[in-house]
């Protein structure tokens, strides 16, 4: 079955092209735009292999997101990505603190983004 | 490139040069606003972003510029002057026009965009980046920690393969990942030719954590990736674990430090290393007879893991504390940005299939009616019903507020206040009144034209207010409101109001007016929409660009709206627009000519008469007194067959011009839905577009303006043709 990956990202643009990309590579896609809506689905027990998520949203930011996703027992193990950019390194360090797998730096090519996620999910 | 993505990136850029440029205004109001700083970084960062995502480079280098101050901003290490604003303003300026050549395909901007771009960057420069770091002093950490390991003596490895050494920190499946999914990685990368588990760290079952990574691995890898490469695999883990990557051929010494290094018990390791291929068992021995120094490091430790559990139940407290206290505040902040992008076609096609709904809805009732059956006809009434719901809900979607386009006046009025030296205030009330997505774009620019006239010609110069005992600060008011099934849209300001005595002299040098001519001041001051009128002395750079107030109505009118100004002088004036709720379903009057059906907007009928002894030739009559010209429908759409004992005038009115239309018969007023014709008919005048009625025929929606239009000109022609005659 296809692995699923949940993109969250106030970035429409970067939804898209990610989302094709990564449609492209098999996996099946679930998005938001906002932490809060992502929230919403994460509390629905969504079937998800995969997290990736924006740091710099309005509202609910990545990094409170990823701590709340990570406090839901059901998400405990899962795989957290965030996307940074290189000029960000204490939010890397905070974004890990919250309990984050790993980053993906932007920009990103379509290979850089499925390595990294080959590296978190089997 | 993707269409779908450009098209998605440059519709996000606009918003998020609004949202920026608001950020800013905000910001020079209240210089503290950490919120207005975070929108601004948060606008310009995503702006940069999705300019990554589809290559346009230009945009993305411009705004990563704009982004370092804006950072800098945000981290305090710039105070937040008029001077930043002004220029970071006009850094969204260029990023608008850098944005309109990347929607228009052009790969480059043109060289006097480029050199305004670059000019703006210097100043940026200059100003507030010179002191920055160099963006070189964040970049990635250096991979190379080869140098540290290197140690000289000792033979050298005999082995091709790398080896590596790795001790995952018990907190690793935590964080989400899985060990194993390392080693997959790994050999996509090469081939691990063996491989250890090291379980040392594996505390006895009683006190082992199921949720605790205990493992380790070495492993012996044989592949052509450099050790960067290597490393990258663990880097999400390298802060929490430890790993040892040596290369091929590596000396002795370096695994004996490597053995040094590690906690398990260094004979037992050494084994290992034997068993996983990295040494064979007589170098490990050489090794180690040659390096027999004493080793006191080898304490074990499980008071720290012990340590480590316990801070980690500490630490999940704090989290599940903290965490449910931003519960209660998140699940507020979800009720306020639930919102769905819909792409506006799917609307448009929406609203038409509710259309076509409304209309065989319509055909169901009238077949019911005729069955007399009236079972069915309650069933087709309460479907009816739900039809009509349907349908002002599906309006509903295309509504949007207006606050948007008021708040674009922001920036428009501290501009053109700063330009004029006048102190002006903008209130905005109403803001969240809804109408129509497409009239809400078209009202841009009658609305900027009202406003940049009121700043102009309407507020008075800071010395004047005084002296007429007014506070020097003007105050320009945006106000909308719905009234009575439309939407009423106010621009208020508290100016000297428009000269009556000016207007009448004027109207009379244009000939609008008779020297004579007695109107009330409301007709005075609404003789300022009529074509060729403008009253500025002089053209200044805000307003009275040769567009008169006539465009104003016109493009109001094309709205099928209406505009009025009211007028107290010395007090200020107000101007009214009037706007229907939707374009989509108007209020019609249907009328026939021979089997053909004919719809005219309800709101341009004036009235309607009957057609009396009119000879054959003749197209115009007397309406009381006064010259009506009239076009005969059965004429214009050459419709043939007999014509009826009587028929009829509709007599409309577009821009304060009537005509009649000649019809057959009068069939009332009528509930449209619009549908567009299709581009085989662009070419029509006449005809504005096509509804259909309750019996599935098609009727055809007049063209008001168009018509008039056509009368008026017809007029001027025959006089032409008359005049010889008559003299």
């Amino acid at each position: 079955m296809a692995k699923t990956i949940f993109l969250v990202d106030d970035s429409a643009t970067i939804l898209l092209s990610v989302s094709n990309i990564l449609r492209k590579a098999g996996f099946a896609v679930e998005k938001a735009a906002n932490a809060e809506e992502a929230m919403k689905k994460f509390s629905a027990s969504v079937k998800v292999d995969l997290l990736i998520t924006d740091l710099n949203m309005p509202g609910m930011n990545g990094i409170e997101l990823i701590k709340k996703v990570r406090n839901l027992p059901l998400y405990r193990f899962l795989p957290i990505l965030f996307l940074t950019t290189e000029s960000q390194q204490s939010r890397k360090v905070e974004a890990k603190a919250a309990g984050a797998s790993g980053w993906i730096v932007k920009p990103a090519t379509a290979d850089d983004l499925l390595h990294t996620i080959k590296l978190v999910i089997k | 490139m993707d269409e779908e993505l450009t098209s998605l990136f440059v519709n996000e850029c606009r918003d998020q040069l609004l949202a920026m440029e608001d950020g800013l205004l905000c910001l020079e109001q209240d210089p503290e606003n950490a919120d207005s700083i975070g929108a601004i970084f948060r606008a310009a960062h995503t702006i940069k972003g999705g300019a990554g995502v589809v290559e346009c480079q230009f945009m993305e280098r411009f705004t990563h510029k704009v982004e370092n101050v804006l950072d800098k901003l945000r981290n305090g290490e710039l105070p937040v002057s008029g001077e930043l604003c002004t220029l970071i303003l006009e850094c969204c300026d260029h990023l608008g026009a850098l944005l309109e050549v990347f929607a228009n395909g052009l790969p480059q901007p043109a060289p006097e965009v480029q050199a305004r771009g670059d000019v703006l960057l210097n100043r940026l420069t200059e100003r507030f980046l010179l002191d920055a770091p160099t963006a070189a002093s964040e970049v990635h950490l250096p991979v190379e920690h080869a140098d540290e390991v290197e140690t000289s003596g000792g033979g050298i490895v005999n082995t091709d393969a790398w080896h590596i050494s790795i001790r995952f920190g018990t907190e690793v499946l935590k964080y989400g990942m899985d060990p194993l999914s390392f080693l997959h990685y790994l050999c996509s990368l090469g081939e691990i030719t063996a491989i250890e588990t090291i379980t040392d760290g594996m505390p006895p079952a009683g006190l082992m954590d199921p949720e605790c990574c205990y493992l380790g691995f070495e492993i012996h890898f044989q592949t052509r990736a450099s050790k960067a490469q290597i490393e990258q695999v663990f880097e999400f883990v390298r802060d929490d674990c430890t790993l040892h990557i040596l290369p091929p051929n590596s000396k002795i010494d370096e695994y004996l430090k490597l053995i040094d290094q590690l906690p398990e018990d260094s004979m037992r390791l050494g084994e290992i290393l034997v068993r996983a291929g990295a040494l064979t068992q007589s170098e490990l021995d050489d090794g180690l007879r040659a390096q027999c120094r004493a080793r006191q490091s080898a304490d074990d430790s499980p008071s720290i893991g012990r340590v480590l559990v316990e801070q980690n139940v500490v630490h999940q407290v704090v989290v599940e504390a903290a965490a449910s206290r931003q519960a209660a505040v998140g699940e507020k902040k979800t009720v306020e940005a639930r919102m769905i992008r819909v792409h506006a076609d799917k609307l448009d096609h929406l609203i038409d299939l509710v259309g076509e709904m409304v209309i065989s809805g319509a055909g169901a009732n009238l077949l019911a009616q005729r069955s007399g059956q009236s079972e069915l006809l309650e069933s087709t009434s309460v479907l009816l019903r739900l039809v009509e719901d349907i349908r002002d809900a599906a309006l509903q979607l295309r509504m949007v507020q207006i606050g948007e386009t008021f708040n674009r006046f922001n920036r428009v009025v501290r501009d053109a206040s700063l330009e004029m030296g006048k102190s002006i205030e903008l209130v905005i009330t109403g803001a969240e009144t809804e109408l129509d997505k497409s009239v809400v774009e078209k009202l841009g620019d009658p609305l900027m034209h009202l406003v940049r006239n009121a700043i102009d010609h309407g507020i008075e110069a800071a010395e004047v207010r005084m002296a007429r005992g007014k506070s020097p600060t003007g105050t320009l008011r945006l106000n909308a409101c719905h009234d009575s099934g439309s939407v009423v849209i106010e621009v208020i300001d508290d100016g000297g109001g428009l000269p009556k005595e000016k207007i009448r002299q004027k109207a009379i040098d244009k000939g609008l007016i008779d020297a004579g001519a007695t109107l009330s001041d409301n007709e005075l001051v609404n003789l300022i929409f009529e074509a060729g009128f403008s009253t500025a002395e002089q053209v200044t750079n805000i307003s009275g660009r040769g567009v008169g107030m006539d465009v104003v109505r016109r493009n109001i009118q094309s709205l099928r709206g209406s505009i009025n100004v009211d007028n107290t002088e010395g007090q200020g004036a107000t101007f009214t627009i009037r706007l229907p709720l939707t374009l989509a379903i108007i209020d019609g009057f249907l009328t026939g000519v021979g089997r053909a059906a004919y719809v005219v907007p309800l709101e341009s009928v004036v009235e309607c008469i009957e057609l009396s002894e009119v000879g054959e030739k003749r197209n115009y009559l007397n309406l009381r007194g006064e010259v009506l010209p009239f076009l005969r429908l059965r004429e214009v759409f050459a419709i043939g067959g007999e014509l009826p004992a009587r028929q009829n005038v509709v007599i409309v009115q577009f821009a304060g011009q009537k005509a009649g239309l000649v019809v057959d018969t009068l069939l009332g007023e009528f509930q449209t839905v619009i549908k567009p014709l299709g581009t085989l008919f662009k070419h029509l005048r006449g005809v504005g577009g096509a509804t259909i009625l309750g019996s599935g025929e098609v009727a055809l929606i007049l063209d008001v303006p168009a018509l008039v239009k056509r009368v008026s000109s017809l007029e001027t022609l025959s006089h032409r043709k008359l005049s010889p005659a008559t003299h």
